[in-house]
């Protein structure tokens, strides 16, 4: 016979742990850190835009299938790394030990994501890449870690069957002192050599760099059909004034990081029409019905188009994770075997893996053509022709 | 090699240089403050006369003075809570020349990341005379030929104010000896309210100006402290016609050596002649051993 005094404490007890227990039922924890402030601060906002945009529309339809059992709202816990990939290793530790979310996103960069790398593995709490591109994640040997985006030896070693396929003979060479410029170029030059693509020109050059009319006036005179800038966005945007001014007028002209960026667009307006840069996404290749979708999504809520390589590759990392948890659950072990072993459907097609590379999704090119990024190349996800760059505006 | 298209290359960059280093030297000058804050204020004049294009149309030609109006308002509640304590005394100010470089350090820090929380990182920039201007043989995008002018003028005019007006001579004469001036009558105190207003507004003039061909994000200004730094160093502490040389110079520099000895170059040739200008004239181009002016 229980006592009034102990069924009062059962009941108590019961009644103060069913909130608990409802909460922590409802919502399934998903944490990263994203740059937030400091040097990266200005190429994360399309990330965790992306993010936020998954977030609603799986909550919007009722939240995140677990393993075919049931849905649960997502919530997010983020915070800032301020650019240090040193501290976004810290957070990582701390979503995982201390804040004990149920799945990680990816940060922002090539260095924050080989920074976190040995924690998530440590940890053995599966996370899918994103904005990361270097061959060095081949190199990490890591089980618990993917990387959904194609790297500088795909960007640099394919270019040479582009230039070749319309045509190009002669190329001048210009690259940023910056990691992925110079991976880049690393595995261009040999490229274009065994292609039997001739370089006329070949020159480096500070981030810092302020004016490009004598460098720019030097690439005219060399006289190429085609210049590869291997740049980031502030000198691509140097490239676009500059080349105006000097008169380059080589029928191919690629910008490796820039062009497809919304302030970009906004400045050059027509004059990016010709502009070749890398990408493998377009919302009008119609073998992905995944992608109009999400551009017109992202569009609707942002007010711009999406970036056609950070965005998506981060909407690529969240809906593998979305669809390995539907198949296996929250169950650590059983993610990392689900995304090790399987084919994913996203916006940019068909995704899987072979060790932390993805292998499903073919490197291309992008040339902006009446305001739209186009595929170009390869012919087999192409949504246009190349066409040789016009007269400037 | 010495094309029209280069000088007028140089020119445009090194006009924009002029105009940053002007501002710094002011502050520099007068309270042998070390500004590293300049840049950040570069910053928020670019946002402000982004954002008053972008939201209110107003057209940023238009915008520049009020933008560095604006700005100088800044530079007031700066020396108002941050350094008009400091000033008050002599020994006081000796302190904060020492402190100066941490405060304004804490502020761009302070300065950079409230812009990036409020404006987000997402970097901005918008279409504005955007034609390209036949100028002889050479050719110039209308934004930075509009710049080109802008920066000149406003040096030119910043010159003539300490040429030949009682406050320019005032802030000259705390240049050279704060204690002699006081002698004979110039507030000190009004003199550094004055130069941080210039100085400030200077710095907001230039975002503006950059803003017409330049893409806007919450840590641009960085490197433009560096350059300001560079140049009034090179033309010489407190030597307002030694930033204006100055800058020049690191255009012409910059344009016309890129072109001689290759881009690869571009920041040992810029940073080696400015060693060898310190080796050779310690007190800059333009300055001298004891005084600035």
């Amino acid at each position: 016979m229980l006592s009034k005094r102990t069924v009062i404490g059962l009941l108590t007890a019961a009644l103060l742990s069913i909130p608990a227990t409802v909460q922590g039922a409802e919502k399934v924890r998903v944490g990263y850190s994203i740059s937030r402030t400091g040097l990266y601060a200005v190429a994360t906002p399309v990330q965790q835009q992306t993010y936020e945009l998954w977030r609603d529309q799986i909550n919007a339809a009722g939240g995140l299938s677990i393993g075919g059992k049931g849905k649960r709202q997502i919530e997010f816990v983020s915070y800032d790394d301020q650019s240090e990939p040193s501290k976004a290793a810290q957070i990582y530790e701390k979503l995982i030990s201390s804040d004990k979310v149920d799945l990680l996103l990816s940060p922002w960069g090539t260095a924050t994501h080989i920074a976190v790398a040995p924690v998530v593995e440590r940890h053995k709490f599966p996370l899918i890449g994103s904005t990361a591109s270097t061959t060095l994640v081949r190199d990490l040997g890591a089980k618990y870690m993917w990387f959904t985006e194609v790297t500088p030896a795909d960007f640099g070693g394919d270019l040479p069957k582009l230039l070749g396929s319309i045509g190009i003979k002669r190329v001048a060479i210009i690259a940023m002192q910056l990691p992925l410029a110079l991976e880049t170029k690393k595995f261009l030059v040999p490229a274009l050599h065994q292609a039997g693509i001739e370089i006329v020109f070949d020159q480096e050059y500070p981030p810092d760099i302020k004016d490009m009319t004598g460098l720019l006036t030097s690439v005219k005179g060399a006289a190429p059909d085609g210049v590869i800038a291997l740049s980031y966005p502030n000198d691509s945007m140097l490239y676009l004034s500059t080349a105006r001014e000097v008169g380059l007028t080589a029928k191919f002209q690629f910008l490796e990081i820039g062009p497809t960026e919304a302030f970009i667009q906004h400045k050059f307006g027509e004059n990016l029409d010709g502009i070749v840069t890398i990408g493998h996404w377009s919302p009008d290749q119609k073998a992905w019905p995944k992608a109009r979708p999400f551009y017109d999504a992202y569009k609707a809520r942002f007010n711009e188009a999406p970036d056609n390589l950070d965005s998506v590759v981060s909407y690529m990392s969240a809906e593998i994770l979305q669809q390995a948890v539907e198949k296996v659950g929250l169950n650590h072990e059983k993610i990392r075997e689900a995304i090790a072993t399987g084919t994913f459907d996203t916006i940019n097609g068909l995704v899987r893996f072979k060790g932390a590379t993805n292998v499903g999704t073919p490197n291309g090119y992008l040339q902006i053509q009446k305001g739209v990024p186009q595929i170009i190349w390869p012919d087999q996800i192409k949504t246009a022709d190349f066409q040789p760059k016009g007269p400037w505006k | 090699m010495l094309s029209f298209q280069l000088l007028i290359a140089a020119l445009a960059t090194g006009s924009v240089y002029a105009l940053i280093a002007v501002g710094l030297n002011l502050i520099y000058g007068t309270m042998r403050l070390l500004n590293v804050a300049h840049g950040d204020l570069v910053m928020l004049g670019a946002y402000a006369t982004y954002w008053s294009f972008s939201l209110l149309h107003v057209d940023p030609l238009i915008a520049v003075p009020f933008v560095g109006l604006l700005a100088a308002g800044i530079g007031a509640a700066a020396y108002f809570f941050l350094f008009q304590h400091f000033l008050r005394t002599g020994s006081l100010t000796d302190r904060i020349e020492a402190n100066s470089l941490l405060v304004f350090f804490g502020l761009s820090i302070a300065i950079e990341n409230l812009a990036s929380l409020a404006f987000s990182g997402n970097p901005q920039a918008y279409e504005y005379l955007d034609r390209v201007i036949r100028i002889g043989s050479a050719s110039i995008v209308g934004n930075r030929l509009a710049a080109l002018i802008i920066a000149l003028c406003t040096c030119i005019g910043v010159l003539l104010f300490f040429r030949l007006t009682t406050l320019g001579l005032a802030v000259r004469a705390i240049i050279q000896s704060r204690d002699a001036a006081e002698i004979v009558g110039v507030s000190a105190r009004k003199t550094y309210l004055l130069t941080f207003c210039i100085g400030f507004g200077l710095a907001g003039m230039t975002g503006a100006v950059v803003s017409l061909y330049s893409q806007i994000w919450p840590f641009m200004g960085f490197s433009y402290t560096i350059v300001g730094f560079v140049i009034i160093i090179l033309g010489g502490l407190g030597n307002i016609v030694g930033s204006i040389v100055g800058g020049l110079l690191l255009g012409v520099l910059e344009t016309f050596g890129v072109a001689a000895v290759g881009a690869n170059y571009r920041s040992i040739l810029i940073y080696g002649v400015f060693i060898a200008i310190i080796i050779i004239r310690p007190q800059g181009l333009f300055g001298t051993k004891s005084t600035a002016r």
